[in-house]
């Protein structure tokens, strides 16, 4: 008996790390969506390390741009006080009109709501084996981010939500071309609703759509419902590119979402679930 | 204890190299896989078992940074590692041509078995990136055989210093 051990030593040493990977996956199936505990303890042990990488490479980068390229500063400044000034143009438009909709008190109140609401995060990670599935933000448990928070590039559109594993510093984001993610959308013209899910290869899908539908058009905007109870309502989605009409019961319809892939590096975590402004 | 070390330090490099690589193109992740890299270096220079828990560990944490089923880049780098070792303790694959053949088939392998497995559990078609993900296994290949001998000289260099 020990000589036959002996011998296939190799063999079951992979057989049992194989029985036991299967294991951690079948632990996933009561689960769901939801992490196991080991997924959770190596996330957590390794998110900080790559975390770290980037804080120095970052740091590196920062130095680099603060002394030896401080010649550009006054450019940079001047653009800058450009963008603050057109951001202020911008405020005080929108300010206006929200006031057709809600008196100065309220809009102070909303908006003393909203501001301490936004953080600010860095993608520090992107899912290595699919790539348009999720990414890792610099900001976790300790910033108060908690599951179900939405993300929105830095010009306001929808990127996706916070999903486990949260480490201390860290969080994993799934991304609305994830084809798991569900988002209760309506289109700009008719106010048709459908849910809006990734396709995995970089852009969306509006599903649900009947194929007897005329009221959809390509070029229209995409925005959220809040019906989902995750996303708030009236945030930018993305653009109709394409509508085939197919044998089937729904219609093809393609969006292609507004935030960009390849810029995804500045992020807004909304912490409050109820930043409803209409 | 010197094997824990360098597999540790062979783990913090691969994070490095795909950090760095997530910042300059998500392409880039789909065309070279530092950890597959990484398993199949520690593997050919040790043997099967220490192949199949390198294997294991690196997947492990790529599953973990990745959102899908944990465990399935675990199993197919396990397998991966196996192999790694298993063939290398038997092949001479020090010759430049012999070592690209044997990385590049074995990527394939894992490859093939990670989209396979991907596929059988999570009942999904794969994200191709475009198509970048079919020539993953020659890029990888083609770092891997012309940096290994590389690594392997300056990993003795530092051994011979720390003597």
């Amino acid at each position: 008996m020990s000589s036959f051990f002996k011998k296939n030593k190799s063999l079951i040493v992979l057989a049992l790390l194989i029985f036991l990977q299967l294991f951690l996956i079948s632990l996933q199936i009561p689960l769901g969506a939801q992490e196991n505990y080991f997924e959770k303890a190596v996330f957590v042990l390794f998110s900080p390390v790559q975390h770290g990488i980037v804080s120095f490479f970052e740091s590196i980068g920062g130095f680099l741009k603060g002394y030896i390229s401080l010649h550009d500063a006054h450019v940079e400044n001047e653009k800058l006080r450009q963008e603050i000034f057109s951001l202020s143009q911008k405020n005080r438009i929108l300010r206006n009109a929200l006031e057709y909709y809600k008196n100065e008190e309220e809009i102070e109140t909303l908006l003393g709501e909203v501001y301490p609401n936004i953080l600010h995060a860095r993608v520090i990670g992107i899912d290595p084996s699919n790539t348009f599935k999720s990414v890792m933000i610099n900001r976790g448990s300790l910033d108060g981010i908690e599951k179900n928070m939405v993300i929105l590039d830095k010009f306001g559109n929808l990127v996706g939500r916070v999903i486990g594993p949260i480490a201390f510093k860290e969080a994993r984001v799934q991304l609305i071309t994830d084809t798991d993610c569900g988002v209760s959308v309506f289109t700009e013209k008719n106010k048709v609703l459908g849910i809006l899910s990734g396709d995995g290869k970089g852009s969306c899908v509006l599903e649900h759509i009947v194929s007897t539908d005329e009221n959809v058009t390509e070029g229209e905007n995409i925005y959220t419902t809040g019906f989902d109870s995750i996303f708030p309502p009236g945030i930018n989605v993305g653009r109709i590119i394409s509508i085939t009409s197919t044998s089937d019961l729904f219609k093809k319809i393609i969006v292609n979402p507004y935030f960009e892939f390849r810029y995804l590096d500045q992020l807004a975590v909304i912490r409050s679930q109820a930043l409803v402004l209409f | 204890m010197r094997d824990f070390i360098e597999t540790s330090v062979g783990i913090l490099i691969a994070l490095i190299l795909y950090t760095l690589f997530s910042h300059i193109s998500v392409y880039l992740i789909q065309a070279i896989n530092v950890f597959s890299l990484l398993v199949i270096y520690m593997s050919s220079t040790r043997n099967e078992i220490y192949g199949a828990c390198v294997g294991a560990v690196c997947g492990l944490i790529q599953d973990s940074f990745s959102l899908g089923v944990f465990g399935v880049a675990g199993i197919a780098k396990t397998v991966m590692g196996y192999l790694t070792g298993f063939v290398s303790k038997r092949i001479d694959i020090s010759p430049y041509t012999r070592r690209f053949i044997l990385t590049f088939i074995l990527i394939t392998i894992e490859l093939i078995l990670w989209a396979f497995l991907y596929a059988f559990i999570y009942t999904k078609t794969l994200n191709t990136g475009k198509g970048v993900i079919f020539i993953q296994p020659l890029i990888t290949a083609l770092l891997g055989s012309t940096l290994f001998p590389q690594i392997r000289k300056a990993v003795q260099a530092i051994s011979r210093f720390r003597r």
